[in-house]
């Protein structure tokens, strides 16, 4: 599955490049991740409750930071598990700004598996838009009361 | 499957149940039809702890007339809603759309307030509750308020309902002097849920040319919505083929559609408009006729 779009913050480029890759400020701001641990080899591990509404579950995965390229850009790939299913994914996120704002624009593959896949295809789509969507708005709102403080 | 397990509480009152449903948080899911909620449990996507079984809760089951409304406590079923002679004549809109709910049992059980709550991007009510500027009453242990329905849908399968809010009933308008209502839908041949759905409330001025339309369109985006491009269209104009045409154009505008196996994001965007059309056209039909 394709996914894409992206999301205004209201701070620097730069700023906001640093908090997306550490892994401190990310699992404070992100609601349910339960731990974000550097592996030797430069991946993140991760655990995170992920989910809408009722349907929520826990996933443990590793991240993988690719072709790091300060301020503007950067790859990812994730791969996670979780009783409820797997995902798979690996995209491209660019920063683009002006003066305090910086627009994150995301694109990129996914793949959904597993129960939540099987029965909840139909939502599939609408639920990643969703998560990535409150992921940002957290991300945000981290960084702002980071700046505020 | 089973579900995991969970402790099981029947609270004899409304203020009981806010005060379990308050008291529990994160761990607490109301139950009333089930019909939504203990698939879910089954196949352990969602695993509360704590279920409060509402369904029995007297005093949340009516269909009246009230203060030049019509007020539908919560609990009341798809199949009251459906069967109703008050709600067929004052409110027909509601009665086309229960009775396209699901399946029989479905119906027999699953209430109004439940489907509500729960926000399936796929429901049905959440299609007519826009269209018609529904009002929906939550109830907590801090007090009550009235949420239009234009406030209500947020997300995917969630409301602006607070943790610790309990949906206990629902107001709609009547249906006027030379208006008309239809509600017309694409079901999913297995599950039955609305590919698409489109709820439709159509009235006419003296010449029959379309004074106001409301539209409300399920099964395509993240929530239901106002398809408020297609009211703009066809207001004023003569509810002809052509002119109907033109202003279901506008169904899926601006939308996200949703794509899934059964129909591709462009797809549904197509079919709603097909479906706002026909919806326009048996409404404005309807409104002829009344």
């Amino acid at each position: 599955m394709n996914i894409q779009g992206s999301y205004k913050i209201p701070a620097p480029r730069e700023v906001v490049y640093k908090q997306l890759l550490d892994p401190d400020a990310l699992s404070q701001a992100l609601p349910g991740c339960e731990k974000l641990t550097p592996n030797p080899d430069g991946s993140y591990q991760a655990e995170m409750k992920v989910g809408i509404a009722a349907v929520k579950g826990t996933y443990q995965g590793r991240v993988e930071i690719l072709d790091p390229n300060p301020p503007e850009r950067f790859r990812i790939r994730v791969n996670a598990q979780g009783k409820g299913g797997f995902l798979k994914g690996e995209g491209e996120i660019i920063l683009t700004g002006s003066e305090g704002e910086t627009t994150v624009s995301y694109s990129g593959e996914t793949q959904v598996g597993g129960l939540i896949a099987a029965v909840g295809q139909r939502m599939i789509q609408a639920a990643t838009r969703q998560i990535v969507t409150q992921f940002f708005q957290a991300f945000a709102k981290q960084l702002q009361q980071g700046s505020a403080s | 499957m089973i579900s995991e397990s969970f402790e099981y509480h029947v609270p004899k009152t409304l203020e009981e149940a806010a005060q379990l449903i308050a008291q529990f948080g994160d761990e607490g899911k109301l139950l009333a039809g089930g019909h939504s909620l203990v698939p879910l449990m089954k196949l352990r996507l969602a695993s509360p702890k704590h279920l409060v079984d509402i369904a029995r809760l007297d005093g949340l089951r009516y269909i009246i007339e009230k203060d030049g409304r019509l007020e539908i406590g919560a609990l009341t079923t798809h199949y009251r809603i459906e069967s109703s002679s008050l709600l067929k004549e004052k409110c027909p809109l509601l009665p086309q759309t229960a009775q396209e709910i699901g399946d029989v049992q479905v119906r027999n059980k699953g209430t109004l307030g439940g489907n509500l709550a729960h926000a399936d991007p796929a429901a049905d009510w959440p299609a007519t509750a826009v269209a018609l500027d529904a009002e929906l009453k939550a109830v907590s242990t801090t007090g009550e308020r009235w949420i239009p329905a234009s406030e209500f849908f947020v997300g995917l399968m969630t409301t602006s309902l607070n943790p610790g809010e309990i949906l206990t009933a629902i107001r709609f308008p009547l249906l006027a002097p030379r208006t008309g209502d239809a509600y017309a839908k694409h079901p999913h041949p297995a599950s039955g849920f609305a590919v698409v759905g489109v709820a439709a409330r159509v009235a006419l001025d003296e010449r029959g040319a379309v004074e106001t339309a409301r539209v409300g369109i399920t099964g395509v985006g993240a929530t239901a919505y106002r398809a408020s491009a297609v009211e703009n269209a066809i207001r004023g104009k003569l509810p002809t083929a052509k002119n109907l045409e033109l202003a279901a154009s506008h169904a899926a505008e601006n939308i996200e559609a949703n794509g899934d196996l059964y129909a591709s994001a462009d797809y549904r965007a197509h079919l709603a408009t097909v479906y706002t059309e026909r919806a326009l056209a048996t409404a404005a039909e309807r409104a002829a006729g009344h």
